[in-house]
């Protein structure tokens, strides 16, 4: 299950956290991000390891903004509250995986 | 939505073959391509390789191919494909409107896009994008450049128009430009990229723009663009002797693969894309 996160608790639930954490910027509008949607989905099922939370960019613009996000889809890998990775874009389930694990 | 054993992406040389390969395995196929099949195809004044038709010319050999797909009943889809998404067990197929479902891709789309501007991969994702309309609203009150290839970029670019402060187009085509008031049309070359960790600049042949984003609209897309996270070498698909790709259930045949440039080596390779493909629909059969 993927947590939905806020300006407001983006720090709370993102930044003061420790082991990894997936953040995937999204909006309604962007087909790629429905498409990659399902994927992270399952991958986070199957990924118990690391947090998956997701970020809706229309609703969040603040956090958008304070990681540069320029292009959407884009996930954002966080290891004990820092940015370590990042990628732009859909990607096949294998690759996220990879991607995680790194990390972990 | 009914879920094809096998889409196949483009319908030269190497399409056809996939095409005609996998419909004698019995599999439920989708070609998408276009009515002349292959501009490559029908522009080859004489062609002496292609074993067993000795001195023909593109055009008669194009007939030769559409005697032979229609004998077999196979019907080519004219839609051009925006992206495939690798979903796991399918693949999606975004035709503009439509979505595709299919459990194996062949792509077979020729080479013909052009290289990229300097900067333009480092840049990708920090400023440089290919959709527009995607991802216009991060762009609200910013700086925006499009550098346009053809005439349905101006939509495009019409539309960020409404969200940006200012936006710059790069027509890279002779037309009568519609588009709206406020945009400014640069008629220069572009060159470079530039920026620390995100787009700054784009130097022109005569002239910088300073902008916060660049959208670069091209015809013809290269496959990694086609088909996200796609590996490739040195400019093309990367495969095996199989014609197997870096990703699950998507094969590749032709020009798009590597040199030599040929036919019969096009066709070839579809052969063999088509039955790896058609080996893989089997094994996942439940
Ligand atoms: C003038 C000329 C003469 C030539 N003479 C010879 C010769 O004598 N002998 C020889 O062996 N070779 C010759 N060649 C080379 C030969 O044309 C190519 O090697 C061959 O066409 C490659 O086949 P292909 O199927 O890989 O790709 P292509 O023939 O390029 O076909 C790919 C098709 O896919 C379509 N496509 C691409 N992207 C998409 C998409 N997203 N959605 C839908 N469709 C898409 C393309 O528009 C195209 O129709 C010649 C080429 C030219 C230009």
């Amino acid at each position: 299950m993927m947590k939905e996160i806020m300006d407001s608790n983006f720090k709370e639930e993102v930044q003061n956290q420790s082991g990894v954490v997936v953040v995937d910027f999204w909006a309604s509008w962007c087909g790629p991000c429905k498409m990659l949607s399902p994927v992270i989905e399952e991958l986070s099922n199957e990924m118990t390891i690391a947090k998956f939370t997701k970020v809706n960019v229309d609703e969040n613009p603040q956090s958008s903004q304070n990681f540069n996000i320029a292009s959407i889809p884009t996930l954002l890998v966080f290891k004990d509250g820092k940015v370590v990775d990042t990628m732009v874009g859909f990607r096949p389930k294998a690759e996220l995986e990879q991607l995680v694990k790194k990390y972990i | 939505m009914q879920r094809y054993d096998i889409a196949i992406i483009g319908s030269g040389p190497a399409g056809l073959s996939a095409a005609i390969n996998a419909k004698i395995r019995n599999k439920n196929i989708i070609i998408f391509g276009y009515e002349d099949f292959s501009s490559k195809l029908i522009k080859a004044p004489k062609i002496n390789n292609y074993l067993g038709f000795h001195g023909i010319s593109g055009l008669e050999l194009k007939e030769k191919f559409k005697e032979h797909i229609e004998a077999m009943n196979i019907e080519i889809t004219y839609e051009r494909v925006n992206n495939i998404y690798a979903m796991g067990e399918y693949f999606s197929i975004m035709v503009n409107e439509t979505i595709y479902e299919a459990k194996s891709v062949v792509v077979a789309t020729g080479i013909e896009y052009t290289k990229p501007l300097k900067g333009e991969e480092e840049f990708l994702g920090k400023g440089v994008g290919y959709c527009a309309t995607c991802d216009a609203p991060l762009y609200r009150n910013k700086i925006v450049t499009v550098i346009g290839y053809n005439k349905e970029a101006e939509e495009e670019a019409n539309y960020v128009s409404e969200l940006a402060s200012k936006l710059y187009y790069i027509p890279m085509y002779k037309s009568n430009y519609e588009l709206r008031d406020g945009i400014e049309i640069v008629q220069d070359k572009p060159m470079d990229i530039i920026g620390k960790d995100r787009v700054e600049k784009l130097i022109l042949s005569s002239r910088q723009l300073e902008t916060d984003g660049l959208f670069i609209l091209k015809d013809s897309i290269s496959p990694a663009q086609l088909v996200p996270g796609l590996l490739m070498e040195e400019g093309h698909i990367k495969v095996d002797r199989t014609m197997k790709t870096n990703i699950e259930g998507c094969f590749a045949a032709g020009d798009c693969i590597g040199r030599p440039y040929q036919y019969i080596k096009a066709s070839g390779e579809g052969l063999i894309a088509a039955l790896s493909a058609v080996s893989y629909v089997d094994s996942k059969r439940i």
